[in-house]
């Protein structure tokens, strides 16, 4: 059973000038269909303008569809009546940090989730812990949220979404605004909230190394999925990547390019240690 | 530096005042002040300054920090009180130039003094001993009849915590677009204070821009989840009496009682 399916879907920007005439209409994201398991760890890459942020607007019914549809566990997000189990089962995680923490105290701002869908006040607490401790922030939850860094702020935001028990997290480009630490500890919780809770987890990234630990990929160039598959599959197609202006990790790139100069190397190598069994050193 | 600006002015440390409810506090403060207003006599004022005194010691905040409130108002006591030392009309006890001192004048300026002072020291007990977040909720539950008549009582503190929340990340902003501005030749130190105040537009309008984007990624994120306004809404840390808050009724009780009684009807 797929927990996130979309069927053609498009998505349209209209600009219109002062007197309300439209001027031009952009389309961001262009008949997609896709379909993602539950327990999947996807990853949606694409460099900027792509619409891979659109898309993930779209599971959380934070945008409509122009034209086709999205379902999240079979509720249609056009459906207004189902709008709110929709953004509970389907947490969302945006770029800056500081924009979407709402509480003063760490422990406030996990709560406010629940507090939102009615959870009873005993329950409440329980949630904050668990969901605290999931992402390793138990200890800072006396704390002021301005007081963390980029890293343990974003991992407070995922707290947040953990405690509304949803079955699958859209995280758009979590990591952007981080240093390499902080990038690291946000994507270490994240892969373990998929480990070890089994939740969904849809990453919209343009950092590389991100995506290896993905079960599924897409590439997203002006509005239409381009590639699709394991992060093995995308990452063989160096060529094609390159000509999508996107980048492909260090090693991979260097196995591509002893291939090329006739060693025998497999594509599609993604971490250094695999490089180094097929070079047999 | 400017990340460690604390709001309002808590002071941090434990206390039977810092314990109770603030929907007691805010109750307590403007019992007091009304209380200052309706003594007219020494044995009043005694009698207010008594139940300060016992509050301020019971909530451990050093004395010091109250009066930090009092420079604010040093000016504003001065004029009350060369104002009404100096326009009263009664009796004269003695007469400088064309002003007349008269006994009404000197009782009244001293009146003043003593209810100014009390008054700022009154309300500072409150905001020393509560966090900012307690009193807009304790600010909610006391307004919540008000929503009867249509008053968004929920949305408002909604929006003072926020406000509350963002003071320090604006503040952050304003030091990092001051720096670019400085590091690009802007003068924002010299001048008059007509080119100091036009010397902030530049500051200003990048700082509003980037406050409504904040505003509308922050309404995105609460949308995302789940915030529908104050219906239906749980909370995690509710507001409930307990048997100190009702002694402290109690207590304040007493207090009017006592003021009515001795600050008003004897003499």
């Amino acid at each position: 059973m797929a927990i996130i399916e979309t069927k053609d879907l498009v998505f349209e920007y209209i600009r219109r000038d002062e007197e309300g005439n439209v001027e031009g209409i952009t389309r961001a994201v262009d008949d997609v269909s896709l379909s993602v398991k539950q327990g999947d760890f996807v990853a949606v890459l694409g460099h900027n303008g792509s619409g891979k942020s659109t898309l993930a607007k779209h599971i959380n019914a934070i945008l409509y569809p122009t034209e086709g549809t999205v379902w999240v566990d079979g509720m249609n997000t056009s459906d207004e009546d189902k709008l709110w189990d929709i953004r509970q089962e389907a947490g969302m995680v945006f770029q800056n940090p500081d924009n979407q923490i709402i509480g003063q105290v760490v422990e406030e701002d996990v709560g406010f989730g629940p507090e939102n869908l009615g959870v009873p006040t005993k329950e409440i607490w329980e949630r904050v812990e668990e969901s605290l401790k999931a992402v390793g922030m138990y200890e800072f939850r006396k704390h002021s949220p301005n007081k963390l860094s980029g890293g343990q702020k974003q991992r407070v935001s995922i707290a947040g979404v953990i405690a509304m028990h949803p079955k699958c997290i859209v995280l758009d480009e979590p990591t952007a605004m981080l240093d390499p630490n902080g990038r690291k500890e946000v994507i270490r919780a994240v892969r373990a909230l998929n480990d070890v809770e089994g939740i969904t987890i849809i990453l919209i990234t343009h950092y590389m190394e991100e995506i290896i630990h993905a079960n599924k990929v897409f590439v997203m160039d002006s509005g239409k999925v381009v590639m699709e598959g394991t992060p093995r599959e995308i990452f063989s197609q160096v060529e094609k990547l390159k000509s999508l202006r996107l980048d492909v990790p260090q090693v991979t790139l260097l196995a591509h390019e002893l291939r090329k100069s006739g060693l025998d190397v497999p594509e599609g190598i993604l971490t250094t240690d695999e490089l180094i069994k097929a070079l047999g050193l | 530096m400017i990340r460690d600006i604390t709001l309002g002015q808590y002071y941090q440390t434990d206390s039977v005042i810092h314990r109770l409810d603030p929907r007691v506090k805010l109750v307590t403060t403007l019992a007091f002040i009304i209380s200052l207003f309706i003594v007219d006599n020494a044995a009043g004022y005694i009698i207010a300054g008594l139940f300060l005194a016992v509050v301020i010691k019971l909530s451990n905040v050093p004395v010091k920090f109250m009066m930090r409130g009092m420079k604010s108002i040093a000016f504003l006591l001065v004029i009350a009180v060369v104002f009404n030392l100096f326009l009263t009309q009664g009796e004269v006890v003695f007469s400088i130039w064309k002003l007349q001192i008269t006994k009404e004048g000197i009782r009244l300026a001293i009146m003043m003094a003593v209810r100014l002072v009390f008054l700022i020291m009154g309300s500072s007990v409150m905001t020393l001993t509560t966090t900012p977040n307690n009193l807009t909720d304790g600010l909610e539950k006391i307004l919540n009849p008000l929503k009867a008549i249509k008053v968004p009582v929920h949305e408002i503190s909604m929006m003072m915590s926020i406000a509350l929340r963002f003071i320090p990340i604006l503040l952050e902003e304003t030091d990092k677009i001051m720096k670019a501005q400085i590091a690009r030749g802007a003068d924002f130190e010299s001048g008059n204070l007509l080119k100091k105040v036009k010397s902030m537009v530049p500051l200003l309008v990048p700082l509003f821009i980037s406050a409504f984007r904040r505003a509308n990624d922050l309404a995105t994120a609460m949308e995302a989840r789940c915030y529908r306004g104050g219906e239906h809404r749980t909370k995690m840390k509710p507001l409930i009496y307990s048997k100190r808050d009702f002694m402290a009724y109690g207590t304040v009780c007493v207090y009017l009682a006592l003021c009515v009684g001795i600050g008003r009807m004897l003499f």
